[in-house]
């Protein structure tokens, strides 16, 4: 027999403490999709969130630089608020987007002074002489504070600030890093801090540590990939405009050299000026891919849009043996998108289809409904196909398999429908032809308008 | 006699200018555009030296010369690339010499001479 239960769970039976809830979700803070900040703010929201367990108030620094700056304070002004906090993080169900919602109210509210305080405090973490709260963190040990007003150790405006005499400090760390440090009080119940309570904020502090971490090592490893991305596209544009440039060069040296004949000067000329036009284009579409995200996204007329394209089609295939058949549903009027971009991915698609085909074929050009949602533009060529080896690298940027390819067609293709919320099938068969699909947000017609 | 050089080049223009200027410093040469014409030519005839492009679509021009080590171990091989990054790559050391594409040929043309006179 098998029984399978889910491993974020929501619901917990009679018997689990309150304690085991609490890491649960903390634990689950992990998986979430949502910010640094707002994981960080639930664990927050778990530390402070029961009466009789855990603590009134929790303050959060982060590391920045060589000091900490205070990044929230999140904590209920009275008893009863603790209550409905709690009620609401125990409400069987719940899930992880309600209580990220109820924590930002909370920090958006007005009301919420105790935030508006804590950000304005930074101190230094290695400097002389060394005090709370500062010095938990880099002391890499949990502070326990009691009567800290007569406490010499305790920077005189912290306990101003926080206005009561017992606070918990927790650093938060990895092997080698300070990354922050929480600190805890019960300034509402005033009741005094356990040996409990200690026991359960290090746990949270070890897991809100390895959090920050692992979030600090995702964004490195993203910021090494776009570098990485940054040299290889250089390394390509410097290929891309030397070729043409080498080229230029050596004929117009040939046009100085006085045995050259005339008809050969003519040729050099119009050698010289179609890779000038190469060059420009190459600037033109690289210009073109890095400001895609640059678009706004508004309706787009796919008909007339659609017209356009097609008629710079029309004027590529003249003289081919090429059919081009085009069918746009009645009714289909608007996607979602920026209009430039997504005319110019349309015709990128058609010319991939008028190149795989060469001289004789067909291709089709449709762009219909498919559901209420999305509006689908088809391009379906009867040309090559793509080979096997690179049907999974063909959105990759810089990967061509024609003989003057940028291998930015597609990749922008991708990039545009991307930046639009959409999405793109490929069908190819090798030696029957492709199709492709690009499939776009259709504008949402609010009942009782008409566009 | 003249030296005969095989020059694979899979730009058009390039080509046709280095088949030119070539055929102007004295050598004999036959000029392709890609591996597979390159590796027909090389089973057809002797060639005193080949240039060759790295990085052409179809077959690589690393691919390519280590097509041509095995079936003829002896003759020269020069790169000739836009790439400046790949001098110092591993798989480059193969060649007798690594030129970077310039528009003057000068350095092609020494690197040459210097090979096979």
């Amino acid at each position: 027999m098998i029984e399978r239960y889910n491993l974020f769970l929501h619901a917990f039976s009679q018997e689990a403490s309150k304690e085991l809830q609490l890491f649960s979700i903390i634990a689950q803070s992990f998986f979430q999709p949502y910010s640094l900040m707002d994981n960080l703010l639930v664990i927050m929201t778990a530390l402070t969130a029961g009466p009789g367990l855990g603590f009134n108030r929790a303050m959060l620094f982060l590391t920045e630089g060589d000091g900490l700056k205070g990044e929230f304070w999140l904590g209920p002004a009275s008893a009863g608020e603790a209550e409905s906090i709690w009620r609401v993080l125990s409400t069987p169900g719940i899930g992880y987007p309600e209580i990220i919602e109820h924590n930002r109210s909370l920090l958006n509210s007005e009301a919420d002074t105790l935030t508006k305080r804590v950000k304005k405090l930074s101190y230094p973490l290695y400097k002389e002489p060394a005090l709370f709260p500062a010095l938990t963190a880099s002391a890499r040990q949990m502070i326990l504070v009691r009567d800290a007003r007569n406490e010499p150790a305790v920077d005189r405006d912290f306990v101003e600030l926080i206005g009561t005499d017992e606070f918990l400090c927790i650093p938060l760390v990895s092997e080698k890093e300070v990354l922050g440090e929480i600190i805890l009080d019960n300034a509402i119940t005033n009741l005094p801090i356990m040996a409990r309570d200690i026991e359960l904020a290090s746990v949270c502090g070890l897991m809100a540590g390895n959090y920050i971490y692992t979030a600090k090592l995702q964004k490195r490893i993203v910021d090494m990939r776009k570098v990485a991305a940054m040299g290889e596209m250089a390394m390509f544009v410097t290929h891309q405009l030397r070729n043409p440039l080498v080229t230029i060069g050596g004929f117009a040296d040939q046009l100085l050299d006085p045995n050259t004949g005339k008809k050969k000067q003519r040729r050099n000329i119009q050698i010289i000026r179609s890779e000038i036009r190469r060059l420009e284009k190459i600037l033109l579409r690289l210009s073109q891919f890095f400001r895609i995200d640059a678009g706004e996204k508004v309706a787009v007329d796919l008909q007339e849009m659609l017209k356009l394209v097609q008629d710079s089609a029309r004027a590529r295939i003249a003289g081919r043996r090429i059919t081009l058949h085009t069918e746009v549903e009645a009714g289909l009027r608007v996607i979602f998108g920026d209009p430039t971009h997504v005319g110019e991915a349309v015709r990128n698609v058609l010319d991939n289809a008028i190149d795989a085909i060469g001289d004789e074929g067909q291709i089709d050009l449709r762009a219909y409904r498919e559901n209420a949602e999305w509006a689908v533009i088809a391009v379906r060529d009867s040309g090559k196909g793509i080979p096997e080896a690179v049907k999974n690298k063909v959105f990759d940027s810089f990967v061509s398999t024609k003989e003057r390819g940028m291998g930015l067609g597609l990749a922008y293709v991708k990039k545009v429908v991307d930046a639009s919320g959409g999405r793109i099938e490929i069908k190819s068969t090798e030696g029957s032809g492709t199709t492709f699909k690009l499939y776009f947000k259709t504008y949402p017609r609010k009942k009782g308008t008409t566009t | 006699m003249k030296k005969k050089l095989l020059i694979v080049e899979d730009e058009k223009n390039l080509c046709l200018l280095y088949r030119e200027e070539l055929t102007k410093a004295g050598y004999k040469v036959t000029a392709v555009m890609d591996a597979a014409a390159a590796l027909e030519q090389i089973k057809k005839q002797t060639f005193d030296l080949i240039v060759t492009d790295i990085r052409m679509p179809g077959k690589d021009g690393i691919e390519l010369i280590t097509q041509i080590m095995a079936l003829r171990k002896d003759i020269p091989i020069i790169i000739n690339t836009a790439y400046q990054s790949y001098k110092h790559d591993f798989m480059t050391w193969a060649a007798d010499a690594y030129v970077v594409k310039s528009a003057s040929l000068e350095e092609l043309k020494s690197k040459i001479k210097e090979l096979i006179g």
